[in-house]
């Protein structure tokens, strides 16, 4: 069945869309740059993050281009300050919930947090850090688990359950107490169905999942492309 | 990160025993095959469960017969509110403390049910509250809100909704549930 073509509008220019694709697939597709944190090519999305919010003409409220699918006549913005100015708040957000100590982290300098926060000019924090007091998990021979990078995008959970099939990792309880769990919230090298496929640690943005016995700045992921290349494949990163 | 698990209370005897378990594979026969039948299962077991609560071990029983990741149903588990971890007692008392029942003198009637149960302040968190009284008769919990404010304030017990409360009633709904027992 031939797809069906509808025209949009992301700003101001007139760009070509198919029926069922997100604004985000089609902004990038015509060279616009929206920030995401939860989105990852190939997964499915979910609208965790809220970075890639943009402003639709004739409604009030920001929606995430993610998960927003393109329509017909759509006006898309993705550049404004009143974007700007939320993005910016969901990024302090983001960085005031858990201990984002850049300089001890193993992912420094290879950061997808870090890198948006530097791209759009975030220097400080208006809020209060929370400074949580949440547990290492070192459980597992090869990978480590730090709950204090963690900013809950869930791309492990969806490429654990959807491209690995193993269904490791969940989200436990919600609000300010939401955790990625391994089982029922067991030590993730005690989990049986864990593969050790390494999957979960390309996949996560920060460095909240890492390979182990790395120092600052040593943890380089391969990115979305190996990710792909590896999922095409069936292997192991 | 285990601190959760590892004080949950796990295996003391043979749970789930085999009364349970059967109690478990009939649910699931009866509730599957509906989207979302995971809710209605783990709802019948937990009211059918010694304690009303869901223990790790029937948790990973319910997993295993339905297929269902452990991961996932832990977040489910942990999600709802509805679902205890811990035992909780025998008859469950849910005070709303949303905004309407609020204005309407919620905090006095939870503190009124607090101090004739003859309960310790429970933890710290004032937005969500559950406390089980040390013989193990009653829980009071608060919810945030049960669609029913026209009725405010409104309390909860043992899943009958009680509309328009008030400190004198809520002492014979207590009294009411004590002669139950006695009986």
């Amino acid at each position: 069945m031939p797809q069906t073509k509808l025209s949009i509008r992301i700003d101001g220019e007139l760009v070509q869309a198919f029926a069922g694709e997100t604004i985000l697939t089609v902004a990038r597709r015509a060279g616009r740059f929206i920030p995401t944190l939860c989105h990852f090519e190939g997964l499915r999305d979910v609208g965790a993050c809220r970075l890639c919010i943009v402003e639709v003409s004739g409604s009030g409220r920001l929606l995430p281009a993610c998960t927003t699918p393109a329509q017909d006549g759509m006006a898309v913005t993705t550049v404004s300050p009143r974007l700007a100015a939320y993005r910016r708040m969901t990024l302090e957000l983001l960085l005031a919930e858990r201990n984002h100590l850049c300089a001890v982290c193993v992912s420094n300098s290879n950061c997808e947090l870090q890198a948006l926060a530097t791209a759009m000019g975030v220097t400080s924090v208006r809020f209060r850090y929370r400074y949580p007091k949440l547990p290492v998990d070192l459980s597992h021979p090869r990978f480590v688990l730090d709950h204090n990078r963690c900013i809950l995008c869930s791309r492990c959970i969806r490429v654990c359950a959807d491209v690995e099939g193993a269904h490791v990792w969940d989200m436990m309880s919600r609000g300010v107490g939401a955790r990625v769990i391994s089982d029922m919230n067991r030590p993730w090298g005690e989990a049986p169905g864990c593969t050790g496929c390494g999957k979960c640690v390309q996949a996560c943005p920060t460095g909240a999942l890492a390979e182990k016995g790395l120092a600052v700045e040593e943890m380089t992921k391969r990115g979305e492309r190996a990710l792909q290349g590896a999922i095409r494949q069936g292997g192991r990163l | 990160m285990n601190s959760l698990t590892s004080s949950l209370p796990t295996n003391k005897g043979p749970r789930p025993d085999s009364r349970e378990r059967d109690f478990v594979d009939e649910t699931i026969t009866r509730r599957s095959g509906r989207p979302g039948a995971l809710l209605g299962i783990l709802e019948d077991v937990q009211e059918h469960a010694e304690g009303k609560y869901l223990c790790l071990d029937t948790l990973a029983y319910i997993a295993q017969r339905t297929g269902t990741p452990l991961s996932q149903i832990f977040s489910v588990v942990t999600f709802y509110s509805l679902f205890s971890l811990t035992p909780q007692g025998e008859h469950i008392i849910s005070i709303c403390r949303g905004t309407a029942c609020h204005t309407r003198g919620s905090r006095d009637l939870l503190e009124k049910l607090r101090l004739e149960l003859g309960m310790a302040e429970g933890d710290g968190q004032a937005d969500k509250l559950t406390i089980t009284s040390a013989d193990g008769k009653f829980t009071i919990r608060t919810v945030a809100c049960f669609g029913q404010c026209a009725m405010a304030p409104v309390v909860e017990v043992d899943h009958r909704i009680c509309g328009h409360m008030n400190e004198r009633v809520l002492t014979r709904e207590v009294e009411a549930l004590h002669q139950e027992k006695a009986r």
